[in-house]
C-alpha cells in the first residue's frame, strides 16, 4: 500500500493556491510581504518567482487599501485573493469588508457579485500578546453577505481555499497560526472540500463537541482521552461558520442529548453561543439530558506570558474536563 | 457676465471644437435634467412618497456633467453618496433612477439600494456609495483589475472634500500611485463635509496638493464649469489610458441645499447660497457660453428645461406605476 | 424541631380521608410505628404511625373530619422540645429563602415538606418535590409524554435526582417486562411503611431489622401496586368456577403428537376461549370512565412466566387464527418474552386475559382483573378424576379446573355463566371450532 502523502497546512493552502493561479489567469494574490518574503508565516513562499510579481502583489501597509483592492477587482472580473498578515489588522479592513464587500451585490438588487477571498492568520499560542493573537471570526458571521471559513486541517485547508476561490461571494478565509505546521494527508490533485457542509470528524454517542479551527485537533485529543473512560466524544466540525450546515450538529445532539461547543474566540458573543441557541431551538432540544454549553477564550485580551496565555483558551485538558462533567451529569 | 463668458469662448476655443455642437447641446440639457431630477426628488420628499433620506445635488450638475463626458464607454464609474447627477450623467435611464429613488422593483436596484446605492452595473457604473471615502480604495482594485486584463479602461472615482481626510484615501493614492494604475480620481468639493467647511477642514489651499505627496499630477479647476472639468478629466483619463497612472482633479463647487433633508443650514448664510446661485450657477453660465457661441439660440435655451421637466414627469408616472417589491423576495441577492 | 404527621396519601387517586377516631391524647408519649389515628377511605380503615418517638402535640382535626391528603394532622415533639398549645405556635420548619418563596407562592404549608438539607432544612427540591415537580431533562420529559409516563414515578439519576432520558427508558423496559394488571403482580407488593391496612392486614410481626431487606415502594412497583390496588377496589369481582372434562382435547393433541404436530394447552384454551367470547360480547369488553367497549376481536393476553417475573403478550384477532396458527403464535410470543425482545405492541391491547398456573401444581385460584378489561380466566392444573360416565360408572377422566373472576359492573351473573357454559361445550367437543 503506497503511504498517504503528507503535507502542512501552509504548504497544503500554498500548494491549492498554486493549481488555482496556473488553472485560472484571474487569480491572483495581493497582501503585505506576500511576495519576495513569502507571507509572514510563509504560506506564499515561491509563488512570487512561479507567477510574478503582477500576480503575487506586494502591497504597502495598508489594510483598507487591500481590502479595497480585492473589492474592486473582483466586482470587474477577477478573482482576488487578499492576505491580511495576522488577524488583528483586519480591523483596519473592516469598512471595506463590512460596508461594501458585503453589501454591493445585496444593495445592487442582485446584480453584482464580490467572488474575493480574503486570508488572515488567527489564534494565540504564539506568545505575541494580545494585538497579534485574535480570534475574530465571529465579527464576520455577523454579516450578512460574507462568508465565514476556518479550515482545521492540511487536507480541509487545500480544498477549502478552493471552494471559496471559486465561491462568487466574499469569503472570510481564517487560518490559525499553531496549525500552519501541522501535518495532513493532502492528495495532490486539484479538490474542493464544498463550503457549508459541516463534518463529523469523530463518531460518538455520549456527547456532540462541536469545535472550530485548531480545537478540533484538541477536541480529538481529548476523545482519545475520554474513550479511555468509557465516554465516546462525537466531534463535528463545521468548517464554514457562515452560512451554516447544522443539520449534522442537530442530527448529533438527537444522537447523543448533550452538546458543547469549544473555540478559541472570546465565550462572550462568540460564534458558540450561535450554536448553542440552534441547538436549544430545534428539535434538539426533546432530546437533551443535559444543559448545553461552551467552551471558549475568557473574556480578556491575550497576555503575552506563557502560562497566562495558555489558560486563557481552551485546552486538551479544560476539554475533556467539560466535556467529562457533561456526561456524568456533574454540571 | 458676458466678458466672462467671452473669455471662456476663447480660453475653451478648442475644446468647443474638439466635442461639436450636439454634445455640447446634450451636455447643457443633460444639466437639466440633472437639476430637474433633484428638484422633483425634493418635491416627492416632502409630499411624503418617498422613504428615506436623500443628498441632493443641485448647484453641482456641471462637475457631474463635464466628468461623464470626458469618460469612454467601457470605462468605469464609482461616485458616492451625493450620486444622482453622476448616474444621470453616465447616461442611466430617468425612468429606472426615479424608480430605484422611490424604491420600486423596476429601479435599477429593485428597491434596494435607494437614493445613496443606484448602480447601474450593465454600464459600468459600479454605484454610488453611502460611505465617505468608500468607493475610493474599490477603485483601487478596479485599477488592478484593468491593469491585469489589458483592456484600456479607466476608472473614474468621485468622491467630496470630505472624504479627502479618511485615512482611505491616503493608502488608495499610495497605492494607485506605485502602481501607475489607470484611475482618475475626482473631488468634487462642494465646500462642505456636512457642516465643516473646508477652510476648517484642511490647512492647505487646495486639495489637489496633496497629490504631490503620492507622487500624483494633481489640478483643481472650477467645477462649475462643465468645460474645465471636462477639460481637465479629459487629460487625466488619456494619461490613464496612456499607462502613465492615476492623477487627481479637484473641481470647486457648491451645493444649493442642506446636506441632507434633516440640514438647517446653521453653518452657512442664506447671502453666500444666493450668491453661487445668482452669479455662478452652472447652468446659466454654460448656457449663456453656448448662446454667445453659437451652438444654441436663447429660444432653444429656454425650452430645455421644460424639455427636461416632461422627461422627469414621465419618470414619476413609471415609478408610481412600477411594483413596490414583493416582501417574498425579501432574501434575495445576499449571495451569489 | 416538631414532626409534622401528615394525613398519607395512599391511593392512587386519593385526596382525602376521613378521621374516624384519635387513638392518642396530646401530650401522649409514643413511640415510633405507635397508631396515632384511625382513618378511613371509602373502603377501608387505616392507622397513621407515628414515624418517630415523641410527644404528640397540636392535634389539628377532630374525630370526622375529612383531611385533605398530605396535611399535617399533628406535630410530634422530640425530647426536650418545649410542649406548645398552639399548632400555629409551633417554630416554623426550617427552610431556605427560595423554598419558602416558593412554597409560598403555590401556598404549600412547609410543614408538611420533609427537608433533605443539612439538619432538615427545606430545600427548593423538597418544595418542587412536595409540589409535585420533577426535575427532568428535555430527553426524558419527551419520552415522558411519548410514552404516556408519569416522571413521578420515574426515579431520577442525574444531577440532584433529575430524571435522565435513560431513567424513562430503563422505566419503560421495566414495563414491557412486567406489564401491570396481573393478579400475581399483588403478591410482590411492599408495603408501605407507614399504613396498617386495619381490616384485612393480621397485625405485622416485627422481625429482627437484620432479617429483612427494604425496597421502598416506588417507581413501576408503586404504578403496579396503585393499579391493581384500584382494580380490585373499584372493579366488583364476582367468581364462577368450573371443572372441565378434557378427554376429547386430550385425544386431539394425542392424534397431533402422533403425526408430528404439538398443541399446548395454552394455545387450545386461547383458542377455545376466542371462541367462546365471540358468542358472550360482554366479556370481551373494557370499562373505562363512563363507557364500555366491546370488542369485535378477541385479543387475549397470556401470562408467560419469566425468571424475575412474567409478562402477558397478546394474541391479537385469535378468533381469526386457526389453531395451527394460534399454536405458531404462542410459541413464538413466548420466546420473544424469554428473551426480553417483546414490544410494546406485542404487550399491549387486550381485550381478555388468561392466566395459567397449572404447571405449577395450583389446582385453582382466582385472578385480579387487568384493568380496563373486565374478565380474567385463571386455570389451575388437570388431575386426573372419577367421574360417572354416561351409564353413572365411575370413570377416570382428566378434569380442568378454570375459575373466571369479572367485573360484575359490566357482566352479569349469567353473562357470565353462559360464557363459562360455552367454555366448557367447545373444550368438551373442540370439533365445534372446524365450524
Amino acid at each position: 500500500m503506497p503511504e498517504l502523502r503528507e503535507l502542512t497546512y501552509a504548504e497544503a493552502l500554498r500548494e491549492g493556491l498554486r493549481q488555482l493561479m496556473a488553472e485560472d489567469e484571474r487569480v491572483f494574490l495581493i497582501g503585505e510581504d506576500i511576495g519576495v518574503y513569502g507571507g509572514a508565516f510563509g504560506v506564499t513562499a515561491g509563488l512570487l518567482d512561479q507567477f510574478g510579481a503582477e500576480r503575487v502583489i506586494d502591497t504597502p501597509i495598508s489594510e483598507a487599501g487591500i481590502a479595497g483592492a480585492c473589492i474592486g477587482a473582483a466586482l470587474t472580473g477577477m478573482r482576488p485573493v487578499g492576505e491580511i498578515q495576522f488577524m488583528d489588522f483586519v480591523t483596519l479592513s473592516m469598512e471595506q469588508l463590512v460596508l461594501q464587500a458585503a453589501k454591493v451585490r445585496f444593495m445592487f438588487g442582485g446584480k453584482a457579485s464580490v467572488p474575493m477571498v480574503l486570508r488572515m492568520p488567527g489564534g494565540s499560542g504564539t506568545g505575541a500578546a494580545a494585538q497579534h493573537s485574535e480570534s475574530l471570526e465571529n465579527w464576520f458571521v455577523h454579516v450578512p453577505g460574507l462568508k465565514v471559513v476556518m479550515p482545521s486541517t492540511p487536507y480541509d485547508a487545500k480544498g477549502l481555499i478552493r471552494a471559496a476561490v471559486a465561491d462568487n461571494n466574499p469569503v472570510i478565509f481564517v487560518e490559525h497560526k499553531l496549525l500552519y505546521k501541522t501535518k495532513g494527508h493532502v492528495p495532490e490533485a486539484p479538490y474542493s472540500v464544498p463550503l457549508s457542509q459541516t463534518q463529523i470528524v469523530r463518531e460518538g454517542t455520549h456527547l456532540t463537541v462541536v469545535a472550530t479551527s485548531i480545537m478540533v485537533s484538541r477536541a480529538l485529543q481529548a476523545a482519545e482521552q475520554l474513550a479511555d473512560e468509557g465516554i465516546q466524544l462525537e466531534v463535528i466540525d463545521p468548517r464554514t461558520l457562515k452560512p451554516l450546515d447544522d443539520a449534522p450538529i442537530i442530527e448529533s445532539v438527537k444522537k447523543t442529548g448533550r452538546a458543547l461547543v469549544v473555540h478559541e474566540a472570546v465565550e462572550m458573543g462568540g460564534f458558540g453561543g450561535e450554536v448553542v441557541a440552534r441547538i436549544a431551538a430545534s428539535e434538539a432540544f426533546d432530546y437533551l439530558e443535559a444543559p448545553i454549553r461552551r467552551l471558549a477564550g475568557l473574556d480578556i485580551p491575550i497576555p503575552y506570558n506563557r502560562e497566562l496565555e495558555y489558560h486563557t483558551v481552551p485546552q486538551v485538558e479544560s476539554i475533556v474536563r467539560e466535556a467529562r462533567k457533561l456526561v456524568k451529569g456533574e454540571y | 457676465m458676458m466678458q466672462l463668458s467671452q473669455d471662456l469662448i476663447q480660453r475653451y476655443h478648442d475644446v468647443i471644437e474638439s466635442l461639436g455642437p450636439e454634445a455640447l447641446k446634450e451636455m447643457l440639457q443633460a444639466m437639466h435634467l440633472i437639476r430637474a431630477f433633484e428638484e422633483r426628488a425634493e418635491q416627492l420628499y416632502m409630499l411624503g412618497k418617498v422613504h428615506g433620506t436623500m443628498h441632493l445635488s443641485i448647484g453641482q450638475e456641471a462637475t457631474a456633467i463635464g466628468a461623464a463626458n470626458a469618460m469612454q464607454d467601457g470605462d468605469y464609474l464609482l461616485n458616492h453618496h451625493r450620486g444622482h447627477g453622476h448616474c444621470m450623467a453616465w447616461g442611466s435611464d430617468p425612468n429606472r433612477m426615479m424608480a430605484e429613488f422611490m424604491g420600486r422593483e423596476t429601479g435599477y436596484c429593485r428597491g434596494r439600494g435607494g437614493s445613496m446605492h443606484i448602480a447601474d452595473v450593465d454600464s459600468n457604473n459600479l454605484g454610488a456609495n453611502g460611505i465617505v471615502a468608500g468607493g475610493i480604495p474599490i477603485a483601487v482594485g478596479v485599477g488592478l483589475s484593468i491593469k491585469m486584463r489589458r483592456t484600456n479602461q479607466v476608472c473614474l472615482v468621485i468622491f467630496g472634500d470630505g472624504a479627502a481626510n479618511e485615512g482611505a484615501f491616503h493608502e488608495a493614492l499610495n497605492m494607485a500611485s506605485i502602481w501607475a494604475l489607470p484611475i482618475v480620481f475626482l473631488c468634487e468639493n462642494n465646500q462642505y463635509a456636512m457642516s465643516m467647511p473646508v477652510e476648517k477642514a484642511f490647512n492647505i489651499e487646495n486639495i489637489s496638493q496633496r497629490a504631490a505627496a503620492y507622487g500624483l499630477p494633481g489640478i483643481t479647476v472650477d467645477g462649475n464649469d462643465p468645460l474645465a472639468v471636462y477639460s481637465a478629466v479629459s487629460e487625466a483619463a488619456a494619461r490613464a489610458r496612456r499607462g502613465e497612472g492615476a492623477s487627481l482633479v479637484e473641481a470647486k463647487t457648491y451645493r444649493y441645499k442642506g446636506h441632507s433633508k434633516s440640514d438647517k443650514q446653521a453653518y452657512r448664510s442664506r447671502e453666500e447660497v444666493r450668491d453661487w446661485q445668482d452669479n455662478r450657477d452652472p447652468i446659466l453660465r454654460f448656457a449663456n457660453l453656448l448662446v454667445l457661441a453659437g451652438v444654441i439660440t436663447e429660444a432653444e435655451a429656454a425650452t430645455m428645461r421644460d424639455q427636461a421637466i416632461a422627461t422627469i414627469d414621465e419618470a414619476v408616472e413609471f415609478s408610481e406605476n412600477s411594483p413596490e417589491p414583493s416582501v417574498a423576495d425579501i432574501l434575495d441577492g445576499v449571495y451569489a | 424541631m416538631p414532626v409534622p404527621i401528615i394525613m398519607p396519601k395512599f391511593g392512587f387517586t386519593l385526596e382525602s380521608c376521613e378521621i374516624v377516631q384519635w387513638l392518642v391524647r396530646e401530650g401522649d408519649r409514643v413511640r415510633s410505628g405507635d397508631p396515632i389515628c384511625e382513618v378511613t377511605t371509602d373502603k377501608v380503615n387505616m392507622e397513621v404511625e407515628a414515624t418517630e418517638d415523641g410527644i404528640v402535640q397540636a392535634l389539628r382535626y377532630k374525630a370526622g373530619d375529612v383531611v385533605p391528603v398530605t396535611e399535617v394532622i399533628c406535630y410530634l415533639l422530640r425530647e426536650g422540645e418545649t410542649p406548645t398549645l398552639e399548632a400555629s405556635a409551633l417554630t416554623p420548619p426550617s427552610a431556605t429563602p427560595l423554598a419558602r418563596r416558593l412554597a409560598e407562592h403555590s401556598h404549600l404549608d412547609l410543614g408538611m415538606v420533609q427537608g433533605s438539607g443539612r439538619n432538615g432544612k427545606i430545600m427548593r427540591r423538597d418544595v418542587e418535590q412536595a409540589l409535585g415537580k420533577v426535575r427532568a431533562t428535555p430527553a426524558a420529559r419527551r419520552l415522558a409524554a411519548e410514552h404516556s409516563i408519569d416522571l413521578t414515578t420515574v426515579q431520577g439519576t442525574g444531577r440532584a435526582g433529575r430524571v435522565q432520558g435513560t431513567d424513562v427508558q430503563a422505566a419503560l423496559s421495566e414495563q414491557a417486562a412486567r406489564p401491570a394488571g396481573d393478579a400475581e403482580a399483588t403478591l410482590l407488593l411492599a408495603k408501605p411503611p407507614t399504613i396498617r391496612d386495619t381490616q384485612t392486614m393480621p397485625p405485622p410481626s416485627i422481625p429482627h431489622e437484620a432479617d429483612r431487606h427494604v425496597v421502598r415502594l416506588e417507581g413501576m412497583r408503586r404504578t403496579i401496586a396503585q393499579r391493581l390496588q384500584k382494580s380490585f377496589q373499584s372493579a366488583p369481582h364476582i367468581f364462577l368456577d368450573a371443572a372441565v372434562d378434557m378427554s376429547a382435547v386430550e385425544l386431539l393433541r394425542g392424534k397431533l403428537k402422533a403425526h408430528g404436530e404439538k398443541l399446548s394447552m395454552t394455545a387450545m384454551l386461547i383458542k377455545a376461549c376466542a371462541w367462546a367470547l365471540g358468542k358472550n360480547p360482554p366479556l370481551n369488553a373494557t370499562l373505562e370512565g363512563e363507557e364500555i367497549s366491546y370488542w369485535h376481536t378477541a385479543n387475549i393476553g397470556m401470562a408467560v412466566a419469566l425468571k424475575d417475573g412474567l409478562i402477558v403478550p397478546v394474541i391479537h384477532s385469535a378468533e381469526k387464527l386457526t389453531l395451527y396458527a394460534v399454536q405458531q403464535e404462542v410459541d413464538r410470543l413466548a420466546g420473544l418474552a424469554r428473551e426480553g425482545k417483546l414490544t410494546l405492541d406485542q404487550v399491549s391491547g387486550g381485550t381478555f386475559t388468561i392466566s395459567n398456573m397449572g404447571m405449577f401444581g395450583v389446582d385453582r385460584f382466582t385472578a385480579i382483573i387487568n384493568p380496563p378489561q373486565v374478565a380474567i380466566l385463571a386455570v389451575g392444573r388437570t388431575v386426573q378424576q372419577f367421574m360417572p360416565d354416561a351409564e353413572g360408572k365411575p370413570t377416570l377422566k382428566p378434569m380442568l379446573n378454570l375459575t373466571l373472576s369479572a367485573d360484575h359492573r359490566v357482566v352479569d351473573g349469567a353473562h357470565a355463566a353462559h360464557f363459562m357454559r360455552d367454555l366448557r361445550e367447545v373444550l368438551e367437543e373442540p370439533s365445534l371450532l372446524a365450524w
